[in-house]
């Protein structure tokens, strides 16, 4: 048995029907969100920016294996660089694409920046001194007052545009929104299958059998934390121009605490469980509105039940994106 | 040119596991190493092959230095091994296990690999070669889609070969290839691992099990309270005195070391099922 026989093996019809059915709903919620009112919109972005936040922080947690919960420290360099670079604070009113430029360098900058401290670190010691990382860049923010204006924030952000096309209305930042998502995630699962995408599964099953087989963990991990900033700090630029306002308490520890529990909830080291994760975390406190301080009571009751019946996340590994798309246009 | 330990030394504390062995390997042959438990013969692997820091002495290949660099610069300059407990990456598929080890060479081009999907599926194509290549040759292929966790302990035992041969190692170091195989497997194994004796490589072998040692090894090196105690061929390992009083206390009956092997075996199998 070679190996294209092995990937050419018939694709099972209920397999095909499933990615059938998901891919349909996925297109019909995508084209029909800009026509609903403008709260939806609103609401879908907002979603959106999670699973970017979420795409970004998989590449740590699930690929690499390395529990980062200071992530939110990305998106916080992202949305402050915005808020920086174009409002009348500094009175600098840099072009929206510009600034996603410096944004993904800062964010990869400040990905190195924590990475090569705690590389020697791993598990619970990697999850609090990132956790601390996080708390920091919060901390900071809140206090050098000259520059970010403190806990009152940085109001007054522009309006962002790209080659004249104007981005400032729910509508439009959505649909920003859906192309960054759609590259991100390609671009993400193609690394994930590439040969650095590899060497971060091994790096997460075992770092020292992977040592030994001549991988540089370090640069490998360092990788992981440069890429998973970048990705962080984009959505944090994207955030800032569809609120055009930034303040610190945008960037709690909760935040990060969130987005880690998307990907527990949803699959671990699976984009398609990330989208899973963010829908119920983000969607069904808006759908619970009505009972306000019920709420997070019965997230509390859900996260428990879904842990008990599906421990490895309501999407497994085993359905990624691969099986979603062979279940489409596979023999 | 060959692997040189030269005055080595390795001490934890007060307690000194090797002691001064000086010895070399040459290529184109097997290499054993033998010795009672606690003799110190996975510590010199593990100091090969930079999981240990030396002490003292030296470890050379080809002239140069490997003791002090990084045990992934180690296995980059062409040492690889295999573990006592074995060490897969088991949520990977097999074949998986074997690509990831061109990362060392191709991960330079991982971007290219992201951006342009023609290059990518040129490069994934010959590294699947190259692996199916070494699966078939451990009578692996029928594997190779499934995640090395689930494999049969004597197939993870193969595999775990198969991944140290991926970069074709000039130094390939075995620690106990046979613990917790059968019969069948051993033979198995035996009859690859002489398949794998070839003129450019170092094949270093630590084992229990003397059927194995004795036919496949071209030279042994015999290690006691972390002493290097005899080298030679195996008919003058088995019939050198001291060997025989190192192994056996009093005796000098051959049958008994085979015995604490079988012992040895059977236990490990038992370790191996209760994992599994």
């Amino acid at each position: 048995m070679s190996v294209s026989e092995t990937s050419a093996r018939a694709v099972p019809r209920s397999n095909r029907l499933v990615s059938i059915l998901i891919f349909a709903v996925a297109l019909a919620l995508i084209f029909t969100t800009p026509f609903l009112p403008n709260y939806y919109v609103r609401v879908a972005n907002s979603l959106l920016i999670y699973i970017l936040l979420g795409t970004g922080l998989n590449i740590v947690i699930g690929y690499a294996g390395l529990l980062d919960l200071g992530f939110v420290a990305f998106y916080a360099v992202g949305a402050y660089t915005y808020g920086l670079l174009a409002s009348p604070q500094l009175g600098l009113h840099l072009p929206f694409l510009l600034i996603v430029v410096i944004a993904a360098l800062l964010g990869m900058l400040a990905g190195i920046l924590l990475g090569v401290p705690v590389l020697t670190l791993r598990g619970d010691y990697l999850a609090i001194v990132t956790l601390g990382f996080g708390e920091i860049i919060r901390i900071v923010m809140n206090n050098v007052d000259w520059l970010t204006n403190g806990p009152k924030g940085i109001a007054r952000l522009d309006k962002a545009s790209i080659f004249g096309l104007p981005l400032a209305t729910p509508v439009e930042i959505y649909w920003l929104l859906i192309v960054v998502v759609i590259l991100t995630a390609l671009i993400v699962w193609r690394m994930e299958h590439s040969i650095l995408g590899k060497a971060w599964a091994a790096v997460r099953e075992d770092q020292d059998a992977a040592r030994g087989i001549g991988i540089n963990t370090t640069n490998a991990k360092l990788a992981a934390f440069a890429t998973s900033a970048t990705i962080g700090s984009i959505a944090g630029v994207i955030f800032a121009a569809s609120q055009r306002f930034v303040s610190p308490e945008s960037f709690s520890l909760q935040e990060s605490v969130l987005i880690v529990l998307m990907i527990v909830i949803g699959g671990i080291g699976n984009i398609l469980g990330i989208v899973a994760g963010a829908a119920i975390l983000i969607l069904l406190p808006e759908v619970l509105r009505e009972f306000a301080e019920w709420r997070i009571l019965f997230l509390g009751i859900l996260m428990v039940v879904l842990i008990i019946i599906r421990p490895a996340g309501i999407v497994p590994r085993s359905f990624g994106p691969d099986k979603l798309l062979r279940g489409l246009f596979g023999k | 040119m060959t692997l040189i330990f030269d005055h080595l030394r390795k001490q934890y504390g007060s307690h000194v596991a090797i002691d001064d062995v000086s010895t070399d390997f040459a290529p184109g042959m097997i290499h054993g190493v033998i010795g009672p438990n606690g003799a110190g013969k996975s510590t010199l692997i593990n100091m090969t092959a930079g999981s240990y820091t030396v002490s003292a002495g030296s470890i050379t290949l080809d002239g140069k230095r490997l003791d002090g660099k990084k045990k992934y610069e180690i296995a980059n300059s062409g040492v690889a091994r295999t573990y006592q407990n074995i060490r897969l990456f088991d949520q990977m598929t097999a074949l998986e296990n074997l690509e990831v080890c061109f990362y060392p060479t191709e991960g330079g081009g991982t971007w290219l690999e992201v951006l342009w999907p023609p290059y990518a599926r040129v490069r994934s194509a010959r590294r699947r070669a190259a692996c199916m290549e070494i699966l078939r040759f451990f009578n692996l292929e029928g594997y190779a889609g499934m995640e090395a966790g689930s494999l049969p302990y004597g197939r993870q035992r193969m595999l775990e070969i198969a991944r140290a041969l991926v970069m074709n190692p000039r130094v390939l170091l075995l620690d106990e290839p046979a613990a917790g195989l059968n019969h069948q497997e051993t033979a198995e194994l035996t009859s690859k691992l002489a398949e794998l004796r070839s003129p450019d490589r170092i094949m270093i072998i630590v084992e229990h099990d003397m059927d194995l040692v004795m036919t496949l090894c071209d030279r042994i090196v015999v290690m006691h309270h972390g002493k290097l105690l005899f080298q030679g061929t195996p008919a003058q390992v088995q019939a050198n005195p001291d060997v025989q009083l190192a192994y056996l206390g009093t005796s000098n009956d051959i049958d008994e070391i085979r015995n604490a092997a079988q012992n040895r075996r059977t236990e490990l199998r038992i370790r191996a099922r209760r994992r599994s």
